[in-house]
């Protein structure tokens, strides 16, 4: 396999009592996306920090496009993005201004440094606004200037710490496009995220972090194998009713589980088969179901067995 | 466990990057951002170069008619007393508002910015040091024209006196800057940096040879004054402007406000290099 672009080993930080994370190692390949899932305070942004090399890691190691992040901080810095959890915007200058300012400072000719801001404008969809100072900017304006801000440099890898927080949908949307399209032409990008449809959607390897370590990894199919199951939902509309459809499919061999306060039964299938029979036993049932759905495993299943917060935990 | 992301995807496209910057462009760059940051809110740089113009109103109508002749040098009108101490004095609320801004900074998330190009991290200091600077010398410019058009400084050393005596308090002022760029580094919290200003600024100002002679002073109050280094600047800066005999106050001020500045640097430097913990 070739050199990994981002790389840690056993990477630990500890602040004064907090452990925030607890020996953390992991390779993501050039021109993938590997999505970071985590309850609050499981140490995605402490990770990104290090990798971007705002922190120093307290033991392990890590490395981003071959460089150390402690002893080449500087190689490190020229090919990353950053767009950390916390807006970084100048708010004194226009949004333009703040573009052709990090386009200058990573070595862009004043010429070269506007047209990449307007490029970068246009694409988060800011161009309207690009000229007013960045403290008129809403707080989703912001978050796009943000960004556009860690695109400037067009780096190999990009850190998105929480990217669309704050953001409405279609921004949302558009922020998914643009990662994909820097992910055809080869960028790297390590995301975190609270939002399981975002994993899913962008990343070819999520990796799920608790208590500062990674308590399970793999494509969102795999983990999805893994916790969750397909299941089908019949509803009816009398209560009486789903103890007879319940009991109907345990005769035909299914563990039935029914929620007769919401007049549901849910079962497991496996594949199209299981489906036809379940219908087949509820026809002979002969009970009127107004509902049949069919739902897929989310990674929210993944993401709450796996990463839920143990109780004692929670008053943190 | 080690988390391995599979390696199919990787393409060979190559988008044009480019070189980072030299260090003469980041200074310049960042230089340019902190002067914008300065003259971007007109109203602020009415009340900066008005501020200094208070200050001389006030001690001249204030303290001029107070200050009793018998400590004062003969033949030396208050105002040509004054005026080097307001040169240097003025310059201390602009150093001390340093720190304050770069603290500024550092909470709304620019520096982090900063940080994670790859960027110098002491230009980010020297770009503020200089703007800072730079700010001070238009104020004291505008001063000196005033209080030579209004209130008819006039002082024995000429104009090259006074070029001299600028010149050293704008190098007195830039050894405090960096002294409170190095606080600001370490403290890094605003409402810490606003009280330390707050405890350094009038002791700084008042417990010196500034606006009235030492002799004048309490024996305690002496005391402190004959260590403040504003006082060596004051006292230096006020022999260039009045042509007094130098004596070795003009050297000792230089190398006093040199050795002040290259501990401060190396402290600021230092401080600035810890990792911000937001
Ligand atoms: N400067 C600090 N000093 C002490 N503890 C800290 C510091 N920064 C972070 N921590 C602790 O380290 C742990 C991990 O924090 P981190 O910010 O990495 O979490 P996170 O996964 O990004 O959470 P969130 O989803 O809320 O952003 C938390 O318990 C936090 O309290
Ligand atoms: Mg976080």
């Amino acid at each position: 396999m070739a050199e990994p672009m981002i790389s840690t080993r056993d990477l630990t930080k500890s602040y004064d009592k907090v452990h925030a994370l607890r020996g953390v190692s992991l390779d993501v390949a050039e021109g993938t996306v590997l999505g970071l899932l985590g309850h609050n305070g499981a140490g995605k942004t402490t990770l990104v920090n290090i990798l971007a090399t705002l922190l120093p890691p307290s033991g392990g190691s890590a490395a981003v496009a071959g460089h150390d992040v402690l002893r080449d901080s500087r190689a490190v810095r020229g090919c990353i993005g950053l767009t950390g959890q916390f807006a970084s915007v100048d708010e004194k200058l226009s949004g333009f201004d703040n573009l052709v300012l990090i386009g200058r400072l990573l070595g862009a000719s004043a010429r070269q440094a506007r047209e990449r801001a307007d490029e970068l404008l246009d694409t988060f969809d800011l161009a309207g606004a690009a000229r007013r100072l960045c403290r008129t900017y809403s707080g989703g304006m912001r978050r796009r200037l943000d960004l556009a801000a860690s695109l400037v440099g067009r780096p190999r890898v990009i850190f998105l710490d929480e990217p669309s927080t704050g953001l409405d949908p279609a921004s949302r949307l558009s922020l998914w496009e643009t990662v994909e399209a820097l992910v055809a032409d080869g960028t790297t990008v390590l995301l975190t995220t609270q939002y399981l449809e975002e994993a899913e959607r962008l990343a070819d390897i999520v990796a799920v972090l608790a208590e500062g370590s990674v308590v399970a990894a793999g494509t969102p199919t795999e983990l999805k194998s893994q916790v969750g199951e397909r299941r089908a939902q019949l509803s009816t509309t009398r209560r009486g009713d789903t103890v007879k459809v319940a009991e109907a499919l345990r005769r035909a061999g299914f563990a039935a589980v029914q929620t007769p306060e919401e007049g549901t039964v849910s079962v497991p299938v496996a594949d199209f088969e299981d489906f036809a029979q379940v219908v087949r036993a509820v026809e002979e049932a002969a009970v009127p179901v107004t509902g049949l759905t069919l739902s897929e495993p989310s990674l929210d299943d993944v993401y709450l067995s796996l990463a839920a917060k143990p109780v004692a935990a929670a008053a943190r | 466990m080690t988390v391995t992301v599979p390696t199919d995807r990787a393409r060979s496209a190559a988008p044009v990057r480019w070189q980072p910057a030299s260090a003469r462009a980041q200074f310049a760059v960042l230089t340019g951002r902190s002067l914008r940051g300065l003259v971007a809110d007109r109203r602020l740089v009415v009340l900066t170069l008005v501020q200094p113009l208070i200050l001389l109103v006030i001690f001249s109508q204030v303290f001029g008619s107070m200050a009793s002749p018998d400590h004062f040098p003969a033949g030396v009108s208050y105002i040509d007393y004054l005026m080097p101490a307001i040169l240097v004095t003025s310059g201390i609320t602009s150093a001390v508002g340093s720190g304050a801004e770069l603290i500024r900074d550092m909470d709304n998330g620019v520096l982090t910015r900063f940080r994670s190009l790859p960027v110098g991290l002491h230009w980010i200091l020297v770009a503020r040091a200089v703007t800072d600077v730079l700010r001070t010398t238009a104020q004291t410019v505008l001063l000196l024209v005033c209080a030579a058009l209004c209130f008819g400084f006039d002082p024995a050393g000429g104009a090259w006196g006074v070029i001299a005596a600028l010149a050293l308090s704008l190098l007195v002022i830039a050894s405090l800057t960096w002294v409170f760029i190095a606080v600001g580094t370490w403290v890094r919290s605003a409402r810490i940096m606003q009280s330390v200003s707050g405890l350094a600024l009038f002791p700084l100002m008042f417990a010196s040879s500034a606006y009235v002679p030492l002799d004048a002073l309490p024996a305690w109050l002496r005391a402190v004054a004959v260590v403040n280094p504003v006082s060596y600047a004051v006292d230096a800066t006020r022999a260039l402007a009045l042509d007094w005999p130098l004596g070795g106050d003009v050297l000792g001020a230089v190398a006093t406000s040199l050795l002040i500045l290259a501990v401060a640097v190396w402290a600021a430097v230092a401080g600035f290099r810890r990792p911000l913990t937001r």
